[in-house]
């Protein structure tokens, strides 16, 4: 027996030696790159770099900045809030020179690591700063006019004259903004509009932009209660919604942040548009703005928009695009207010 | 040991040493091999994927003990995995499967902050920490021991099974908790948005073991309950019964054991000391409660306990090796950009390994010991 037990471990050390042999050195070895080398860290939220929307958008950011800048970057998702604080020290004891935070949660960690690794600029998505914090910039969008915009899409074109949204949990700003900023487009545009907004709120920070399932579910009971667009907001979560909708063929999605007609190919008949976040090249410019020394503390704001209509160009009213063009002028001159708070009060 | 000893003393103490010795191998050859095996498989998964898994393995190594930082990291994630882990044996030895550890713990971290943060402005002045402290831990503890009796005392009267109750009781912790964080004990800071509660007083705070490193007295509280937990079931009368029921209910019955209340003091035990994982978690770590600040302890927990053995010991090592994989996470994804993921997929393969241990042994050609281990009776039992 004890025989063959060493036989097998040998045998299992063997092949791991093996594995190791054959295993092609890192792409990216860390004592390889020179000292001077520009480096650019990003932490996401309790989500993946592959998220399909907001962490992906900031990870391609992050990407395209490292190339315009000539520098290298990595990532590390975080699992539990906890580690926040640990995880963007990795790239703060490491010496980065750029640390990317993604999203709303992760806005008291990084300003306390600013203070504690000053050597690096921090960029922090979708974080308002109260007050300027040296080496913090937090970029934020104006997400109530992209969500009014996408209001406006869904209320020209719904049948029914009910419209849905699905979102993640409205404790979140950036969130709430997208579901109110829908909810007065849509009224703006056909005054007598029914706009029911879902929010994910039962659930904690690590499940509400993660479960596509209930996104799916809720989306489809929506429709089954007469909506016939639905906008879908909210990582993961947002994305079930626009599956629902795919699943049902019935009506029109609204998918979020990026143009999700690429990111969620699935639903591309019926995604009327996305409400975008330009947060890849907000991402991008303020990693440039870095290198270039022109970084400012404090608020950067980026822009936002519609996706085009791809697919259901041909089913778009020409009502619905005159309508969405006096909004846009409208928006753009500041003659038209969306008259939405910064956060749920 | 000295020459002028008796030989045959000498012999027989190294003879009952062997014992022991052989004992302990005995106990830990499954689970060490089921690690080694899925640490194996998991290599072999990285690689294919794409992934270098020495670098990976160095990463993971490094991330978890390979500085005074990282040590500090992985003993801060071991502490409450080490008391959901003891919850979980405990409740094994008593016969009952706990799946409620994480609502007790959620349940248990809500009371510990409430006392935390409410009782001082409750009161109209500021507690003393000597009693504060033990105020806040103590809330915790018996919060996490009400939502574990509940089940309990439910399987002892009318005997629903604990595992649906437990779970059950799960889900009325985490949306009761999702309520009031949201509602009447949201930090009403204007700037706080987040479902979480205010921060607790300066006088519940357990205080870090060293300064400048996150790691807490939690960590030492967790070993001293570990050998606590030890002693109650193996020299107490108490502790005796409660094996006893979980051996063989009948035979307990028979001895004049009361079993319904071993079973309700079994799980209130169990609820007790998963409560206090999220207590020590609030006043000592993250001294407020946050919607979602616990990712599946109670979870991973059962694995733990399961790769213990059940055993105190066994539950210390299991949790430190599970607490060392979440921690040296970080940097293995730092240095090799592979998922986290991955970290998931070990513990599932060990957990796998663990409870059909008969591949383990299969692989390893190890033979079956003569007694085997019952860890809970089957439904209606």
């Amino acid at each position: 027996m004890k025989k063959n037990l060493f036989t097998l471990l040998s045998a299992l050390a063997i092949v791991s030696l093996a594995l190791a042999a054959c295993a092609t050195p890192a792409p990216v070895a860390p004592t390889a790159m020179p000292a001077k080398a520009f480096r650019i860290g990003l932490v996401t939220d309790v989500g993946k770099v592959d998220d399909k929307s907001f962490n992906q958008s900031a990870w391609e950011g992050a990407q395209c900045g490292a190339k315009e800048t000539g520098g290298t970057t990595k990532y590390i998702e975080t699992t539990d809030p906890k580690d926040y604080d640990k995880n963007i020290a990795q790239f703060g004891d490491e010496g980065y020179d750029v640390i990317v935070t993604v999203g709303f949660a992760l806005g008291e960690a990084t300003i306390k690591n600013a203070a504690k690794y000053t050597k690096a600029k921090f960029i922090g998505v979708d974080q308002f700063q109260e007050k300027p914090v040296a080496g913090v910039g937090g970029l934020i969008f104006p997400e109530d006019e992209a969500g009014f915009q996408a209001g406006v899409v869904a209320a020209m074109m719904s049948k029914t004259g009910q419209i849905g949204a699905v979102l993640g949990t409205d404790v979140v700003p950036p969130v709430w903004r997208f579901g109110e900023g829908y909810r007065a487009g849509a009224v703006w545009a056909k005054k007598d509009t029914k706009v029911n907004i879902i929010y994910h709120n039962d659930v904690g920070f690590d499940k509400t932009f993660t479960d596509p399932e209930w996104g799916k579910t809720t989306a489809l009971s929506m429709m089954d209660k007469g909506a016939d667009v639905i906008f879908g907001a909210g990582g993961k979560t947002g994305n079930g919604a626009l599956l629902g909708v795919a699943q049902s063929k019935k009506g029109f999605a609204i998918g979020v942040d990026t143009d999700q007609y690429l990111t969620v190919p699935e639903a591309k008949e019926v995604l009327l548009t996305s409400a975008m976040k330009l947060i890849v090249p907000g991402t991008c410019d303020l990693i440039k703005a870095v290198k270039a020394g022109s970084f400012k503390d404090g608020n950067v704001v980026g822009k936002v928009g519609l996706a085009p209509f791809h697919d259901t160009e041909s089913k778009v009213t020409a009502e619905t695009k005159a309508k969405l063009d006096e909004a846009q002028k409208g928006l753009a001159a500041g003659t038209l207010k969306t008259n939405v708070a910064p956060a749920k009060p | 040991m000295t020459q002028s000893e008796k030989p045959s003393s000498e012999s027989h103490s190294q003879s009952s040493l062997q014992n022991i010795w052989q004992a302990i191998t005995r106990a830990v050859l499954v689970p060490v091999l089921a690690v080694f095996t899925a640490l194996i498989i998991n290599a072999i998964i990285i690689r294919v994927s794409g992934g270098d898994p020495i670098l990976a393995y160095l990463g993971l190594w490094e991330g978890a003990f390979g500085s005074p930082k990282a040590i500090s990291e992985t003993l801060v994630w071991s502490t409450p995995y080490i008391f959901a882990g003891l919850s979980v044996a405990l409740a094994f030895k008593g016969g009952l499967f706990n799946i409620g550890a994480e609502g007790q713990l959620s349940f248990g971290a809500l009371i510990s902050a409430w006392i935390g943060f409410a009782l001082p402005k409750l009161l109209g002045t500021s507690l003393p920490w000597i009693l504060h402290l033990p105020l806040a831990l103590f809330g915790g503890i018996f919060a996490g021991a009400l939502w574990g009796a509940i089940p309990g005392w439910l399987k002892a009267r009318t005997g629903g099974h604990e595992v649906i109750n437990t779970i059950m009781m799960n889900y009325i912790a985490v949306l009761l908790t999702s309520f009031l964080l949201n509602g009447p004990l949201k930090d009403p800071n204007p700037f706080n948005v987040i479902a979480r509660t205010p921060e607790i007083a300066e006088s519940a705070r357990l205080t870090p073991l060293i300064e400048g490193f996150r790691v807490h007295w939690g960590i030492v509280i967790a070993l001293l309950i570990a050998f606590a937990v030890w002693w109650f079931l193996w020299k107490t009368t108490l502790g005796f019964e409660i094996r006893t029921v979980g051996a063989n209910p009948d035979a307990a019955k028979y001895a004049g054991i009361s079993v319904s209340r071993i079973i309700v003091l079994t799980m209130s035990l169990a609820g007790g000391l998963a409560g206090m994982a999220g207590a020590i978690e609030v006043i000592a770590l993250n001294h407020r409660q946050e919607l979602g600040f616990s990712v599946g302890y109670g979870f991973d927990a059962i694995a733990i306990a399961l790769l213990g053995r059940s055993h105190p010991f066994g539950v210390v090592l299991a949790a430190i090796l599970f607490g060392a994989m979440r921690s040296g996470a970080t940097r293995m994804q730092f240095l090799t950009q592979i998922p986290v993921d991955i970290i998931s997929v070990v513990q599932a393969l060990i957990l796998l390994l663990v409870a059909a241990e008969e591949i383990v042994r299969f692989i390893y050609r190890i033979k079956a010991p003569k007694e085997t281990v019952v860890l809970t009776r089957g439904w209606g039992g």
